[in-house]
C-alpha cells in the first residue's frame, strides 16, 4: 500500500492537506485542515463594536453579518440607505468570489501565466480564447473597485458598523458604480454563454467529472421570505424551519483527531439507533451521511426557490433542463450554480448601484444602550454563516460562536475528496492528475 | 537577463495577501514576462517536491503568521531556497491579528488555550493521519527566519505590492503603476526602485511618517474631554477622529495606506505597524492620549481613564508578537 500526501492544495483558503492511505481496493482519503482559526480566542475580551473589523479577516460576508449581529445587540435598525449599501457590497463580493472560482476552473488545465511567457503559448492546448483570462481578471478588478468604493477596502472591508455604515458615498462614485455594474452584467452574460458552450456542453474542462457526486446530503439555507433558517433534507424536501438564534440547538458540532476543523451535522442524528456510520468516517462520527450538511450556491439552488432575477432564472432553468430537477450533488451542477449566481449578483448590482438607493438623510442609527446578546445569519458567497455574541455590561465580548462555511462544508469536502480519489484512474502513477481531480472537485463548494 | 524565479506562499492566514497579489490591477499574468513562477501553491498547485527540485529561488513573498510546525518548516525551507525573502502583509511582518492569541488569557480561558495547544501534539490515533503540532503562540516570519524586505498592510495595498514586485522581481522594468507608492516611500528607496537597484535590506515598502501625515481629516487641536467608542455618535464630517474622542492610531502607525480607514470614517488600527520614530506603539498611544485630556482635575481624569477598554487588544491589534516591548520575542536579524 502506497500512501500519498497532497500538500498544499490549490485554491483552498485554509491551510489543508489530503492524506491518502492507498489500498488499491479501498483507498482512504483524509481532508485535513492543519491550522486552527482561533477566532474565539482572538475576539474574546475585545469591545463588541470592533468585531466587524476583526471578523472581516474571515471574509467580507463575515464583516457584514457581524454588523447585523451588532444591530440586534444594540437594538437599532439601520436606515434604508445603509441596508442598500451593505446589500450592494454583499452582491459585489458574490460576483467577485464566483468569478474568481470560475477563473480558477478555466485556468486549471493550462498555466495561467503561459500566455504572457516569452515564446507565447505554442504547444499548449487552447481551451479558451487568448487573453480570456485577462478579461476575467479585468472584470474581477472592476468588481474589486466597486467593493472598495462600498466597503472602504476590498478584501477586508470596514464600512459596515453598528446601526448602518460609516460614511456617505462621494458624488462621483454613483456614476462609476453604475458603469461598473453594466460592464459586469454584460461580461456575466458572455461568460455564461462561454460556459454553456465550452464547459457544460461538449467542453473538455470538466471531462471526467460528469459523474462525480457525493451521496445526497441535507442543506442549510436562509429563507428569502421570512429570514428563517431552512433545513432541507437529502431528498430536497423542507425538514425544519427555525429562527437563526436556534442554530446551535439544531446543529451539532463534532471534532476529530486528524483535522483542526470541526464538523456540523443535524442535531440528534448521533442518537439515531439505525444510523450507520458514514462511508468515510468509520466509527469516528456516529451519523449516516444524510445527516451531514452543506451550504453554498448549490445548496441555495437545491432549495428549489425560483430566482427573482430574470437572466439568472433563465440560466437556472437551463441547468434543470440539462441535468434534471433539483436537488443535485454533483461537481458539474455546483459549477453551474456558480454561473447562475454570478448572473444573479450582476443583475442585483445593476438594481442596487443607483443613486436613489445609495443616498439618504442618515448613514446610521446611533444606539442608546448596550445589549447583551447579538446574533445574525447571512447567505454569504460561500454559503450560510451565523454569528452569536454575548457581552458584559460594558460591551466586552464574553462568548462568541461562529458557524462558518468551513465547518458546515467540512464533511462535504471530506466525502468529496474520498470520491475524487476513489474515482481517479491509475492514481499511483498519475499523482498530478489525482491531485488535479481533488482540487477541481473541491473548488465550487 | 534571465527571468527571476518567484515563490508566493501563505502560512496560517486568510489568503487576502495572495489575493492582493492576484489582483494587482488585473495584470498578474503579465508577471510571467519578468518571472518564472516556480512555487505558488494557491494558484498553480505547486507541491513541496516542486520546490525541492529547484536549485535556487530569487524572491519569495511569504504571507501569514507562524502558528503550526508546518508553518515553521515552510518558512525554513523557503528561506533556505530564496535569495530574497519578503514578509508580505501584517501577519508575516508583525504577527497580525492572529497574534492576539498571545495575550495572556483569564484562568478559564487558559484551560481552553492548553487544550487547543495540545490537541495537535497528541499521538495520532491508529490508522489516522497526523497533524502538524501547534506552536505555543503566534510568531511573525522575522522571528523564525531572517527577512530581507517587508510589505506591511492587512492586506498590503496594491501600489506598494507593485512597488515591491517592480523593485525586487522586475528590476524596475515592469509597466509601473507606482506613482502613488513612490510618493510615499522614503526618497532613497523610490530612487532605488526607479533605477532598478535593490533597496537596502530591511526596507519596508511603506512611508516613514505616521498615518496622520497623509490622512485627509482636518486636525485642529488634539484635545478631548470624553472618550468615545466607535458605536457612539461622532461627527461624520472630516474632523480628526482622535480630536473627537475616538482611539485612532494614526499618530503611531506607519503611513502608506493614505489613510484608508480614516477616509471611511473608521479609526486607524495600525496594520502598517509602528512608524519609524516610535519604539512601542501601545506606550506611545498611552502617552499621546494622556497628553490630550482636556482636564487638570485628577478625579475627572481618573473617570475618563476608567472608560477606556481593551487597550492592549486595540493598540497591538496587528503587532503584538513583534512590537509590544513587554511581550515580543527578538527577530532573526
Amino acid at each position: 500500500m502506497k500512501n500519498m500526501t497532497f500538500e498544499p492544495l490549490r485554491w483552498q483558503e485554509d491551510p489543508v492537506r489530503v492524506t491518502v492511505f492507498d489500498d488499491p481496493e479501498h483507498p482512504q482519503a483524509y481532508f485535513q485542515v492543519t491550522a486552527p482559526r482561533d477566532m474565539g480566542r482572538i475576539c474574546k475580551g475585545r469591545p463588541v463594536e470592533e468585531l466587524p473589523r476583526i471578523l472581516t479577516m474571515m471574509s467580507p460576508a463575515h464583516h457584514l453579518v457581524s454588523a447585523m449581529a451588532l444591530d440586534r445587540l444594540f437594538g437599532v435598525e439601520p436606515p434604508p440607505m445603509a441596508l442598500n449599501m451593505r446589500q450592494a457590497l454583499l452582491q459585489t463580493h458574490v460576483f467577485r468570489h464566483h468569478l474568481r472560482k470560475l477563473y480558477f476552473l478555466i485556468s486549471s488545465r493550462q498555466n495561467p501565466f503561459q500566455i504572457h511567457r516569452k515564446g507565447g503559448s505554442r504547444g499548449a492546448i487552447q481551451l479558451f480564447p487568448p487573453h480570456f483570462l485577462d478579461e476575467i481578471m479585468h472584470h474581477e478588478a472592476l468588481s474589486q473597485e466597486a467593493a472598495t468604493i462600498l466597503g472602504g477596502r476590498c478584501d477586508h472591508p470596514l464600512s459596515a458598523v453598528t446601526g448602518g455604515v460609516s460614511r456617505f458615498l462621494k458624488e462621483g462614485y454613483y456614476h462609476r458604480l453604475s458603469e461598473i455594474a453594466q460592464f459586469c452584467l454584460a461580461f456575466a452574460n458572455r461568460l455564461s454563454e462561454f460556459f454553456r458552450d465550452a464547459v457544460f456542453g461538449d467542453g473538455k474542462l470538466l471531462d471526467g467529472f460528469q459523474n462525480l457526486r457525493i451521496e445526497p446530503m441535507a442543506s442549510l439555507t436562509l429563507s428569502k421570505k421570512d429570514g428563517n433558517v431552512v433545513l432541507t433534507d437529502s431528498l430536497g424536501k423542507e425538514k425544519d424551519r427555525f429562527t437563526p438564534d436556534m442554530m446551535f440547538k439544531k446543529i451539532d458540532i463534532y471534532t476529530a483527531s486528524w483535522t483542526r476543523e470541526p464538523f456540523a451535522c443535524i442535531q440528534g442524528s448521533s442518537e439515531n439507533p439505525g444510523g450507520k456510520t458514514g462511508d468515510m468516517f468509520h466509527s469516528e462520527f456516529p451519523v449516516p451521511n444524510p445527516h451531514f450538511l452543506f451550504v453554498g450556491p448549490l445548496a441555495r439552488l437545491n432549495s428549489r426557490e425560483a430566482l427573482e432575477s430574470s437572466l439568472a432564472e433563465e440560466e437556472r432553468q437551463r441547468l434543470i433542463e440539462a441535468l434534471g430537477p433539483f436537488p443535485h450533488f454533483g461537481v458539474v451542477a455546483a459549477y453551474w450554480a456558480l454561473v447562475v449566481e454570478l448572473l444573479q449578483a450582476a443583475e442585483k448590482m445593476n438594481g442596487l448601484y443607483v443613486e436613489e438607493k445609495l443616498t439618504g438623510p442618515a448613514i446610521r442609527t446611533i444606539p442608546s444602550e448596550i445589549g447583551e446578546i447579538g446574533f445574525a445569519a447571512l447567505e454569504s458567497p460561500q454559503g450560510l454563516i451565523y454569528h452569536h455574541y454575548r457581552t458584559d455590561k460594558r460591551g466586552i465580548v464574553e462568548e462568541i460562536e461562529i458557524l462558518g462555511t468551513r465547518t458546515v462544508n467540512n464533511a462535504l469536502r471530506c466525502l468529496l475528496t474520498q470520491k475524487a480519489v476513489e474515482s481517479a484512474p491509475f492514481r499511483e502513477q498519475a499523482v498530478k492528475e489525482t491531485q488535479n481531480r481533488i482540487e477541481i472537485s473541491l473548488l465550487p463548494f | 537577463m534571465p527571468n527571476k524565479k518567484l515563490a508566493i506562499f501563505t502560512a496560517t492566514g486568510c489568503r487576502a495577501c495572495e489575493n492582493a497579489i492576484l489582483d494587482i490591477h488585473y495584470q498578474v499574468s503579465s508577471l510571467a514576462r519578468f518571472a518564472d513562477i516556480a512555487f505558488w501553491p494557491y494558484v498553480s498547485g505547486s507541491q513541496w517536491k516542486d520546490l525541492e527540485a529547484e536549485d535556487r529561488l530569487d524572491v519569495c513573498f511569504f504571507s501569514g503568521a507562524i502558528r503550526t510546525g508546518a508553518d515553521r518548516e515552510a518558512a525554513l525551507k523557503l528561506r533556505e531556497k530564496s535569495r530574497i525573502m519578503v514578509a508580505c502583509g501584517a501577519c508575516a511582518a508583525f504577527g497580525g491579528m492572529p497574534g492576539l492569541i498571545n495575550l495572556p488569557q483569564g484562568s478559564t480561558e487558559r484551560g481552553q488555550l492548553q487544550q487547543t495547544t495540545d490537541k495537535g501534539q497528541q499521538s495520532p490515533e491508529d490508522g489516522k493521519p497526523e497533524l502538524p503540532p501547534l506552536e505555543p503562540g503566534v510568531s511573525a516570519l522575522s522571528q523564525i527566519v531572517k527577512v530581507d524586505y517587508f510589505v506591511p498592510g492587512c492586506p498590503p495595498t496594491q501600489n506598494f505590492l507593485w512597488a515591491a514586485i517592480q523593485s525586487l522581481v522586475c528590476n524596475g522594468q515592469s509597466p509601473a503603476r507606482i506613482s502613488f507608492a513612490a510618493a510615499r516611500l522614503p526618497e532613497a528607496i523610490s530612487q532605488a526602485i526607479a533605477s532598478g537597484i535593490l533597496p537596502p535590506g530591511g526596507t519596508l515598502f511603506a512611508g516613514e511618517k505616521a498615518v496622520c501625515a497623509s490622512c485627509s481629516r482636518v486636525k485642529e487641536e488634539k484635545r478631548f474631554d470624553a472618550y468615545k467608542r466607535p458605536y457612539e455618535a461622532y461627527e461624520s464630517s472630516g474632523r480628526c477622529l482622535l480630536e473627537q474622542g475616538l482611539v485612532c492610531q494614526g499618530i503611531t502607525t506607519r503611513e502608506g495606506c493614505g489613510g484608508l480607514c480614516t477616509a471611511v470614517g473608521q479609526p486607524c488600527r495600525g496594520c502598517f505597524g509602528k512608524a519609524e520614530a516610535v519604539f512601542d506603539p501601545g506606550a506611545k498611544m498611552v502617552s499621546a492620549i494622556g497628553s490630550t485630556f482636556d482636564s487638570e482635575d485628577a478625579a475627572e481624569i481618573s473617570a475618563l481613564v476608567d472608560d477606556f477598554v481593551d487597550l492592549a487588544g486595540t493598540f497591538y491589534r496587528y503587532t503584538l508578537p513583534t512590537q509590544c516591548a513587554l511581550l515580543s520575542k527578538p527577530s532573526k536579524d
